[in-house]
């Protein structure tokens, strides 16, 4: 205890030299959604949904335009642990134009006769008095706003953290709040209070393993620094035990917020549960921060010892791909086949984790940005066809959709077509830079493992098309509902940027590869 | 943690009895929680471990985290939990129904696998490791607060300043789940009063307090009618088993029987039969 008290000589104070410009996109949104939690506290029920649209998307708008500004910055601050580098840029752009689409489809209003898709009040007991009244009255859950730009926040943090103590903050501070926008939907309450609840226990479950992962490593290293644990294992040369259970389970971790099987099982409940929207975000932008940090951990800090982790990725990626890919063909629920087909897509990705090279972070970034448009178009598509129920998901209700409504099915066989990655979509594109990265950095074998895993995919997608567009539609079928602006224009976005990605892909590609470089 | 490197650290035999003390505490701590099917005991259990991982903090030269573990793990969170388990009810144990069949074998087996795999990777890798107490780190810094202070502030000061998001969330993510708000206005006095009195004109229901039993009435027993003002009985103002025994007296009818009766110098009060016939 007298070390504690006794007023030691300390050494002089330095203060941290922190370049608050390089990291103003992530400042910026966090500190809006603090100031977003003001809004709730202060601001009139009548008036928050509007000053809350406003804020979201004046700052995801900004911090977008903020990242732009910041393209070619290779620099570590803020006492080295965070790194602007291109991948972190480039992923935070993703994120945020992602993040946009996704709130344009939590900013929906029009296609739920009750208001938008959260419940009215979230205490309030499922099927109660009290519920009935709060809808009556057309109380809207604003806090969602807030969730979502913390959760933003944490994504933009996620893969600019370069310590494994703030990726750990960051990992958390983007898991939270979906745990709890899970848990809001407006209808089939308690399907959405038992994903919320299966979200956070394995969530939490999934973190502490990621955590100690993380002790180990700094076992290991004596640092939490990815550069100086990369800098260890250079120093140690041979087997460590520290240093493989530590990159064992921080890949578990991470295996388990990208939905790679076996650690997927949440994926399905989960974004069936969820209100459609939050599926969408939480489908697409997840996993651009998880690989993101995945790829930045395993290529900075564990490059040094890929061929002690690359066996277990390509177990992992296998499994992933097929079990993703067959799984998805047995589903009779949209929402459950997108997440198997989520699941599969997180095998494809992790090819580029293997491939530790420069063209595999190129093509997993093109992939990311690929599969997160169309993954929000297909949801946004999905919360558009209703019955008296709510969202109508059973694959039979889908059949002959095409008859009634051709855009909308025609909009959802594109957003198929480019996950299953048929040429002239962004999806194609993707998957082809992704495979040509991986027989590059010589993983051929898991390769050809992908593209029989692909045949697989595209005859489920297929499939889902045929039935779409080519069967007979039932007599009593749902809906499919006209939805305002904000659906619409987030349907639009992902629909054209599938395209041209997918046409015009080379400057993308060029982006993607200049920005491919990690800093230490 | 060995045994080896913690003696390495401290290096007399009393920190090595410390050492193993506190750390059979600590595993019997952790074992028990599972273990045990009451969750308060699990509480406590837990408890016992972070106690003795406090104990061991201070004795490798870092008193914060040992006061900070005692103070935030032991002191709130554990009593937090607690108080969570009191509302719900100490009696309310899980369910030890396997719904996924040798689930429990399964997982008991791969549990072993699993401990068994780190305590190897982490036993091959402390080979060599240096001596893990803060001695020599609480030296460079002129003590063990001091060196924390000037970490937190310096390398880590993003880490430790986005932590309050998390805090934020998690008070906003408490408030969403729990905190009940009114749909429509508590009504005012001045409010419940008129109904009050509009009730009264509309069913003739009292608007004041129910008198007690016998008010106004011949006898003051608890099982005569109050009379309101306007000469009618308030059934109401006998207490509920009474009534639904069909011990009420009918006061209007006894009322004048009695007068007679008293008049000509009877009994002052008729048996009453209770349910078994027996007086009194």
């Amino acid at each position: 205890m007298n070390s504690l008290l006794a007023a030691g000589t300390s050494p002089e104070f330095a203060l941290p030299s922190i370049e608050y410009r390089l990291i103003s996109p992530i400042l910026l949104v966090l500190g809006m959604a603090v100031i977003s939690v003001l809004v709730e506290a202060f601001v009139p029920r009548a008036h928050r949904r509007v000053v809350q649209l406003v804020l979201t998307f004046s700052t995801l708008i900004v911090a977008l335009i903020l990242v732009v500004m910041l393209a070619g910055q290779r620099a570590v601050t803020a006492a080295g642990s965070l790194a602007v580098d291109g991948p972190a840029l480039f992923m935070q752009g993703t994120l945020l134009v992602l993040a946009l689409m996704a709130a344009l489809l939590v900013a929906e209003r029009g296609v739920d006769p009750a208001g938008d898709a959260f419940a009215a009040r979230a205490n309030a007991l499922p099927g109660s008095i009290d519920e009935r009244e709060f809808t009556k009255r057309g109380w809207l859950t604003t806090e969602v706003w807030c969730l979502f730009l913390f959760s933003v926040g944490g994504m933009m943090l996620f893969v600019t953290g370069t310590d494994l103590l703030i990726l750990f903050v960051a990992l958390e501070i983007m898991s939270l709040p979906l745990y709890l926008l899970a848990g809001i939907a407006r209808r089939r309450r308690l399907l959405s209070q038992e994903a919320a609840m299966k979200y956070f226990l394995l969530g939490a479950f999934s973190s502490g393993f990621f955590l100690y992962g993380s002790a180990l490593l700094y076992g290991f290293a004596g640092t939490v620094d990815l550069g100086g644990i990369a800098d260890a294992i250079t120093a140690n040369a041979g087997q460590n035990g520290l240093l493989i259970a530590g990159t064992a389970l921080i890949a578990v971790g991470l295996f388990f917020k990208v939905a790679a099987v076996p650690f997927h099982q949440w994926a399905p409940d989960v974004y069936q549960g969820s209100p459609t929207a939050i599926t969408a975000f939480m489908a697409s932008c997840v996993k651009v921060a998880a690989f993101g940090a995945m790829l930045r951990i395993m290529y900075v800090a564990l490059g040094g010892v890929r061929w002690d982790w690359r066996p277990m990725f390509w177990v992992i990626a296998i499994l992933t791909m097929f079990v993703g890919s067959i799984i998805a063909l047995t589903q009779t629920d949209v929402k459950r086949m997108l997440a198997y087909s989520s699941v599969a897509h997180a095998g494809f990705l992790l090819i580029a984790v293997v491939a530790t090279n420069e063209e595999g972070l190129a093509g997993a970034m093109f992939y990311l940005l690929a599969y997160g448009v169309a993954t929000i178009g297909g949801f946004g598509v999905i919360t558009l066809v209703r019955d008296s129920t709510g969202e109508a998901t059973h694959l039979s209700s889908w059949a002959g959709l095409g008859k009634r409504s051709p855009w909308v099915a025609g909009a959802f066989a594109v957003f198929l077509l480019s996950f299953a990655g048929i040429p002239l979509t962004a999806g194609f594109i993707g998957k082809f830079a992704v495979f040509e990265a991986g027989v590059a950095g010589g993983a051929g074998w898991l390769v050809v493992a992908a593209v029989l895993a692909s045949a697989i995919a595209v005859f489920f997608y297929g499939r889902v098309i045929v039935i779409l567009l080519f069967s007979v539609p039932a007599a009593d079928g749902p809906t499919v509902v006209v939805p305002s602006s904000f659906t619409a224009f987030a349907i639009a976005a992902g629909l054209s940027l599938t395209v041209v990605l997918g046409i015009i892909p080379q400057p993308f590609l060029d982006l993607a590869e200049k920005a491919s470089i990690f800093v230490r | 943690m060995t045994a080896s490197s913690v003696l390495a650290a401290t290096s007399n035999s009393g920190a090595e009895i410390v050492f193993w003390v506190c750390a059979t505490l600590a595993v019997i701590g952790a074992v028990g929680m599972i273990l045990s099917k009451k969750p308060v005991h699990s509480a406590l259990f837990v408890a016992l471990t972070m106690i003795n991982l406090a104990i061991l903090y201070v004795a490798l030269s870092a008193p914060f985290l040992g006061m900070v573990q005692i103070i935030v793990y032991t002191g709130a969170v554990m009593m937090l939990f607690v108080f969570v388990m009191m509302i719900v009810g100490v009696d309310a144990s899980d369910s030890l129904i396997e719904t996924i069949k040798g689930q429990r074998w399964a997982a008991i087996v791969l549990v072993l696998g699993f401990a068994a795999m780190l305590i190897g990777a982490i036993v091959n890798g402390l080979q060599g490791v240096p001596d893990p107490s803060l001695v020599a780190a609480n030296a460079e810094y002129g003590g063990n607060l001091q060196g924390i202070a000037k970490i937190i502030f310096t390398d880590y000061v993003i880490a430790f300043e986005v932590t309050s998001a998390l805090l934020i969330v998690a008070a906003l993510g408490a408030m969403l789940l729990t905190h009940r708000e009114r749909h429509t206005p508590k009504a005012t006095q001045e409010e419940r009063s008129k109904a009050r009195f509009l009730r009264y004109a509309a069913t003739s229901e009292l608007p004041g307090n129910l008198p007690p039993a016998g008010t106004y009435a011949r006898h003051n027993a608890i099982d005569t009618p109050a009379l309101a003002p306007d000469g009618s009985t308030v059934p109401a103002s006998v207490p509920g088993p009474l009534r639904e025994r069909g011990n009420v007296r009918p006061v209007d009818v006894a009322a004048e029987v009695e007068v007679e009766e008293i008049s000509e110098g009877k009994t002052v009060v008729a048996p009453i039969n209770d349910e078994d016939g027996e007086q009194r």
